[in-house]
């Protein structure tokens, strides 16, 4: 007992320690979102903005019409989470828990579509998705999570998948349960933490995705919240404080998300309970 | 079995068909134009058969050797890092303590920050005559360095700027370690067992999916590292972190010759490919799978 | 039972999604369908009488770079009632995007682009107009009409861009800094120009260590500098400056050898690296986009003094103190270099009469008084220069022009200007890929400038295609 709270507080020691290492870069973004531009730089670096320049959220986020981008983002990656979720958890099953001939093979080609340099297929798929008469919609950047959901996700939840004994389908089986019923009302809730994390990664990878909005879309009007935040760059300056207030602003909504979504795998799972 | 066939195509087929439709025709077209001197601009593109590819191994093109060396440094240095210390902050996340919520918040925040800005900030952390790294360690008196702006500590220095991200490899271990259940631990406790006994033989067995998952990703990852020369560094010092794909990525935007530079992705491929294998077959013998019980 | 009701209904909800995309994609391609339909009415109807055109400019820029082109276009849509023209407006990523866009056969009519990158791969593929033959005919802008070194030639005669104005070089210091320690300032006069050495000799009295010694004092500590009297950024822009007031060149005359290897070239390289190696006066290179910037090291008196394009004006103009401009050091000429985006037609655009005349638009500096007040930006028409009361438009009683800036800038603009090496030296990208990392070399002192240039003389010279500025 006594040494679990030394162990306790050494853990805790290095958890601030490593805290506060990850957190002053972000602090730093954040003074510098409340500064104005000459004190941003200012050597030695001052931690307290003075005066503090709350207009700098103002100014960033009504320069540029980030209303619609916001809305123009929520839109895409609410469509993105739904799609993969849904696909990328149902090919994960058919990955790991059906056996089948050719199943590690077959697994193994889809894992070579992460290995191919992007600069080398972005003009290609830019023009399969034109000559499909969608440049400047939204399909190019939502289809594709309706087919797998890339996979990253499904390889993820493969490997939580292979985790959960195999008892338990033995059981369902004998029950007479099909493999969609043992999908839907074990598996899919037995790895619900490592569902989480994907749709937390799809909603961050959607939310701060540049090059696919840049290339597919042509329109202001369709423009998401990682084109506004680039366009603070200038020819030869950036608007440093404009664009430090602007980035807060947008990654403010990921904290709330990661905040909520976090609770979900707090909790570890008893594996106890089902057995019966 | 037919009918694990069946079933096994039908849930993965949404994936497969994906793959076909969206990946599969724009890997099989940079294919050909590996053995074309397409450029973009030019109306006209000629087959050249193995050209490209004799160009690059035939030592013509000093670059290709060069940042290759430069990637591989890059990976080696970069792969351990990543997986140790995320490991490791994860454990400490998963302890019982309170204000967990934040503390995991903290860690997770810089994946989020978008890439300009958190660039912005290592540079102004890093730079040798003016930023905050450099100051601090003259007040404690202990040795500078020029980090991103000299040749032996750029790739260092580099690969200390990516391990600020890594919140999203700890949150996968995380998910992993919450899925063990206690009772397992439980059970070394009433055997005598003490932490380390809990860690050899019930964390890292558990885990051990989610440790092939991230080394895997950390691979295919780190080998394709873009960014950090694209935004920090532009390969500079003296092409001392001249990253693989930020030359592929010159080559082929920049300079316009975007069959050659399709030559050099699919050598990239190769080398993945190859390492991904490797991986693969060795986690035979390290990989635990609880749900693999039948042999 | 109820399980395989849920089941059913994941699965009916996931085919309903599919379908409604699929379905909302087919239809999207079919609105597509009539957009072209009604294009080609449009134009039909265009052949029959008063025609509706379509101008696409493609830009990048910060909001308030864009400001100006967005007002242009208001005043130049009114004037023109039959012409609307769309703006593009790209972020970041500039030439990837329009790379991908020449790919798909989406071309803009006027794009901004930067000499250094893309321009020139296009213009070599025959891409853009001869903006040549606008300017040999048009009565408002000629090459008489614009200060120099602003247009870009793919050969001579061949002019395939045109500046929205020039960007020059300067010396900006602290007045300060300059009154404290009781030195003469900068001459802002070109004739009076600093030498080298009285430079050197300047900046190193400017630089002070912990101890409050200066670096021409015994004792002095290189290793622990307080104030530095100089920050010299260490990219081509910055240093051509100074093989250009030498005598050297990146390429040889006849536009057949590589040049930087010669003793004009390697003196002036030579001499900027002693800055940082043997005079200790400027601090160790940092990139091109260098934080802290100018006005920050200026304004902190980290720096004296700072060779910096003169867009930095506006940056300082915004910092609270004492800053103005000097005529850069001259080594044998007064010269500075001259940096510009432009402005391109490209070949596809059916309305080329109509997009000179946007052009024309954009580069009139009226329209961009607001960048060019700010500091920014300066005009391209020379008459902004040589007449007094438009002079005084964008130079007087400004905190973004200090009394040195007309002589400083503007009279060694108008006398002592160089073309950027992007606008005439072909390939230059390739070279500088071989010559930059052989000059990290010698900003850091490992190697002179003699032994890093030679070593890599052979293999640059590879790379050496020519000049554009003779004809072949």
């Amino acid at each position: 007992m006594r040494q679990s709270r030394l162990a306790l507080a050494a853990g805790y020691t290095m958890l601030l320690f490593v805290s506060v290492l990850f957190f002053g870069p972000f602090l730093w973004l954040i003074r510098s979102a409340l500064m104005d531009l000459s004190q941003i730089f200012s050597m030695p670096p001052e931690w307290i903005p003075s005066p503090f320049r709350w207009d700098n959220f103002h100014r960033a986020l009504t320069i540029l019409p980030f209303g619609t981008y916001f809305t123009n983002t929520f839109i895409i990656v609410i469509s993105t989470i739904v799609g993969t979720v849904l696909t990328s958890s149902v090919a994960a099953f058919g990955f790991s828990r059906i056996d089948w001939r050719g199943r590690d093979t077959v697994f193994g080609i889809l894992m070579t579509s992460m290995m191919l340099p992007a600069a080398v297929t972005l003009i290609p798929s830019f023009l399969g998705w034109q000559m499909l008469g969608f440049y400047d919609t939204y399909y190019p950047l939502i289809v594709p999570a309706y087919f797998g959901g890339g996979i990253f996700n499904i390889f993820l939840l493969r490997q939580f998948y292979l985790t959960i004994p195999r008892d338990f389908d033995e059981a369902a089986f004998v029950d007479g349960a099909t493999y969609f019923q043992i999908y839907r009302s074990l598996i899919f809730p037995l790895s619900r933490s490592a569902i989480i994390v994907v749709a937390l990664f799809c909603f961050l990878g959607t939310w701060n995705d540049f090059m696919g909005p840049l290339i597919y879309l042509k329109s202001d009007s369709l423009f998401t919240l990682a084109i506004g935040l680039q366009m603070f760059q200038g020819t030869y300056t950036a608007q440093w404080d404009l664009l430090m207030a602007a980035s807060a602003a947008v990654v403010l909504p990921c904290v709330i998300v990661f905040l909520v979504g976090q609770k979900y795998f707090l909790e570890g799972i008893t594996l106890t309970g089902l057995k019966g | 079995m037919r009918k694990g066939l069946f079933y096994g195509l039908l849930f993965t087929s949404p994936a497969i068909i994906g793959f076909i439709i969206f990946t599969l025709g724009p890997m099989i077209a940079s294919m050909v134009l590996s053995f074309t001197d397409y450029s973009v601009f030019k109306d006209q593109t000629s087959f050249i058969g193995f050209d490209n590819y004799k160009t690059l191994f035939s030592g013509e093109d000093e670059f290709f050797y060069k940042s290759l060396g430069v990637t591989f440094y890059f990976v080696a240095l970069r792969v351990p890092a990543v997986i140790l210390l995320s490991f490791f902050i994860a454990l400490l996340l998963n302890m019982n303590v309170k204000g967990r919520a934040i503390f995991r918040t903290i860690i997770y925040l810089p994946s989020i920050v978008p890439a300009v800005a958190s660039a912005m900030i290592w540079m102004w952390l890093l730079n040798p005559d003016l930023g905050l790294v450099n100051s601090v360690l003259r007040w404690f008196h202990l040795p500078e360095s020029d980090w991103l702006y000299s040749e032996q500590s750029v790739i260092p220095s580099v690969v200390l700027t990516t391990l600020w991200g890594i919140g999203g490899t700890v949150i996968i271990f995380l998910a992993g370690l919450s899925g063990i259940p206690r009772q397992y631990y439980e059970a070394i406790e009433v055997d005598g067992g003490g932490w380390y006994s809990k860690l050899r033989h019930i964390t890292i067995p558990m885990v051990s999916p989610t440790i092939f998952f991230n080394t895997i990703m950390t691979i295919i990852g780190s080998i394709q590292v873009f960014n950090e020369a694209y935004i920090l560094t532009q390969g500079g010092p003296n092409n001392k972190s001249l990253f693989y794909v930020f030359y592929l990525w010159r080559t082929g935007f920049r300079d316009t010759e975007m069959g050659y530079a399709s030559a050099l992705a699919w050598v990239l491929f190769i080398i993945i490919l190859f390492f991904t294998f490797i991986v693969f077959r060795t986690s035979k013998s390290w990989v635990y799978y609880e749900g693999e019980g039948r042999t | 039972m109820t399980g395989q009701k849920k089941i059913a209904t994941v699965f009916i909800l996931m085919l309903f999604l599919i379908t409604t995309v699929l379905s909302a994609c087919s239809k999207s391609e079919s609105t597509n369908g009539n957009e072209a339909a009604g294009g080609a009415a449009s134009s039909a109807d265009g052949n029959a009488g008063k025609e509706t055109i379509t101008l696409r400019l493609t830009v990048w820029g910060a909001p308030e770079e864009v400001e100006p082109y967005k007002n242009v276009i208001q005043k130049f849509e009114a004037e023109h009632t039959n012409i609307k023209v769309e703006l593009q407006h790209i972020a970041a990523d500039y030439d990837t995007k329009l790379t991908t866009m020449v790919a798909g056969n989406d071309v803009p009519d006027i794009a901004m682009m930067e000499s250094g990158s893309i321009a020139y791969p296009l213009a070599e593929q025959g891409k853009f107009y001869n903006l040549q033959d606008f300017l040999a005919t048009d009565s408002d802008m000629n090459e008489s009409s614009l200060v120099p070194n602003i247009t870009y030639s793919l050969e001579p005669g061949n002019v395939i861009g045109i500046a929205p104005g020039p960007e020059t070089f300067a010396l900006f210091y602290n007045e300060d800094v300059f009154k404290e320690l009781g030195i003469e300032p900068p001459p802002s006069k070109a004739s009076e120009a600093w030498s080298w050495d009285q430079f050197v000799e300047v900046a190193k009295q400017l630089t002070l260590d912990k101890n409050g010694k200066n670096a021409t004092e015994d004792g002095f500590d290189p290793k622990n500098i307080k104030q530095y009297g100089l920050n010299l950024p260490t990219w081509w822009g910055s240093y051509s400056n100074f093989i250009y007031s030498n005598g050297g060149d990146f390429v040889s005359q006849d536009g057949q050898s590589f040049a930087l290897n010669q003793p004009e070239a390697v003196e002036a390289l030579q001499k900027m690296a002693d800055l940082i190696n043997v005079h200790h006066v400027s601090p160790s290179p940092v990139q091109a986009k260098n934080i802290p910037s100018t006005n920050v090291a200026l304004q902190t008196k980290k720096v004296a003094m700072a060779i910096d394009g003169q867009w930095a004006s506006s940056a300082l103009a915004q910092s609270n103190f004492n800053f103005n401009i000097g005529v850069l050091p001259v080594m044998k000429q007064p010269m500075t270099t001259v940096v510009c985006a432009m402005f391109s037609i490209f070949k596809s655009s059916k309305h080329p009469e109509e997009a000179w005349e946007l052009v024309k638009a954009l580069i009139e500096p009226e329209a961009s008084i607001d960048m060019l007040k700010a500091g920014t930006w300066m005009p391209a028409a020379r008459d902004w220069y040589t007449d007094e009361a438009l002079l005084a438009k964008w130079t007087e009683g400004l905190a973004s022009r200090p009394s040195g800036y007309k002589d400083a800038v503007i009279d060694v603009l108008l006398n002592h200007s160089h073309q950027t090496p992007t606008g005439y030296v072909k390939n230059f990208n390739k070279i500088m890929d071989v010559v930059n990392p052989a000059l990290d070399k010698v900003w850091l002192g490992k190697e002179s400038a003699q032994e890093a240039m030679d070593s890599i003389a052979a293999k640059a010279q590879e790379q050496v295609k020519g000049r554009r500025d003779i004809a072949n």
